[in-house]
């Protein structure tokens, strides 16, 4: 009786039934060479499961979650094509970004929440982050890391940056850091399957319609965080 | 919704990136529910969505591939993308190194039966294609994943 490669994946998935089964069992049973072929399948399937397993246990991200809330929240089909497309263009900030998010990672801090701060501008500690944190030398578990920190076209420097309490662009004026774009922080404990978050794409989106020329490199942040970002 | 961490299994399997899995299954998720009218009470919601998701998938390989002929080809644009995408910091590990090996057609019948423990039937009809073809691209996707698990062992 010959067994094709065929039939015994299909013997292994459960796919045979009834006297053929049988017949494929007897003969897996006087033929070691096969019976090794059918072992090798078992063996990759637990690989498999084992592999994708996780997945099933991870905590789902609230954009997977959030359209199912309810009918009200449901984005548009077209607006998360738009937001792919936004994703997928923010290549050119990646060199920069890459570093930082792997970081962020690690972030599980809570920052206490808006504490007295003049409307609009940071807070005491996201404004401390913002004056002397530079992406190059930022410590890896830094509560508030930088994202990217670039110029605009009237020459104020803006520093994107995301935290565990709150996320956004800040940019520098004269009373301090200006908060031009504020997202509630990346909270909660990320896993492998959600870093990198939706939070942080949007915000490179913006940072690229904000920057005059590219993002400052580390020299250049280094010298501007020296004359205090004026 | 119960379906959900399978739905996003499904995805990442397909997508071989978490976050490219995520923005499958949130579009995934999103067309369904604007669909929703069309899905037949008695017919397994979780097939349905699987095929959604599928399609999806593949409407966005074409365009991704056709973006990527115009300047290089095919292998070096999907090469670029991942590359420089943050989500390259993932560690795949060889089972998920071995999957993105695999050419897309069987990679999903490999997900579909050997992940997701569809019956042949039902991951041909997900597909849409004869089971006889299912069959087929699941042995060559199988030992494909097994010569190359079986080198790296």
């Amino acid at each position: 009786m010959t067994i094709t490669p065929e039939e015994l994946a299909a013997f292994a998935d459960a796919e045979i039934i009834g006297e053929r089964r049988a017949q494929i069992e007897a003969a897996i049973a006087a033929d070691p060479a096969l019976a090794q072929q059918l072992a090798a399948h078992n063996a990759l399937k637990a690989q498999l499961s084992a592999h994708f397993a996780p997945i099933l246990k991870a905590p789902l991200p609230d954009r997977l979650t959030v359209p199912l809330g309810g009918h009200d929240t449901v984005i548009s089909f077209a607006g998360a094509r738009g937001k792919l497309a936004v994703r997928k263009s923010n290549l050119r900030w990646g060199w920069v970004v890459g570093p930082a998010l792997a970081a962020s990672l690690a972030i599980a801090v809570f920052l206490p929440r808006g504490s007295g701060e003049a409307a609009g501008f940071a807070g005491p500690k996201l404004a401390l982050a913002l004056d002397e944190q530079l992406v190059a030398t930022q410590p890896a578990d830094a509560s508030t890391r930088i994202l990217v920190s670039f110029k605009r076209p009237d020459g104020s420097y803006c520093r994107a940056f995301n935290g565990s309490a709150e996320s956004g662009i800040a940019c520098r004026e004269n009373r301090g850091w200006k908060l031009i774009d504020a997202l509630p922080g990346s909270t909660g404990a990320r896993n492998q399957f959600n870093q990198a978050g939706s939070e942080n794409a949007t915000l490179l989106a913006k940072v690229q319609q904000m920057a005059d020329g590219p993002a400052l490199d580390s020299k250049q942040e280094a010298a501007a965080a020296r004359d205090g970002w004026r | 919704m119960d379906l959900l961490p399978r739905l996003r299994r499904f995805a990442i399997g397909l997508a071989g990136h978490p976050f490219d899995g995520d923005d499958l299954c949130q579009m995934t998720i999103e067309r369904a529910l604007t669909n929703r009218a069309k899905w037949q009470e008695g017919t397994r919601l979780d097939s349905w969505m699987y095929r959604i998701m599928r399609n999806i998938w593949i409407d966005e390989a074409r365009s991704r591939t056709r973006r990527g002929r115009t300047f290089v080809d095919e292998e070096a644009g999907f090469a670029i993308g991942s590359e420089g995408a943050q989500e390259a910091q993932v560690e795949l590990g060889n089972v998920g190194r071995a999957m993105e090996r695999l050419p897309d057609d069987q990679r999903e019948a490999v997900l579909l039966v050997m992940v997701e423990g569809y019956a042949y039937k039902e991951a041909a009809e997900i597909i849409g294609c004869p089971i006889g073809t299912l069959n087929s691209r699941l042995v060559r996707g199988r030992d494909a994943l097994l010569a190359i698990l079986g080198d790296a062992a």
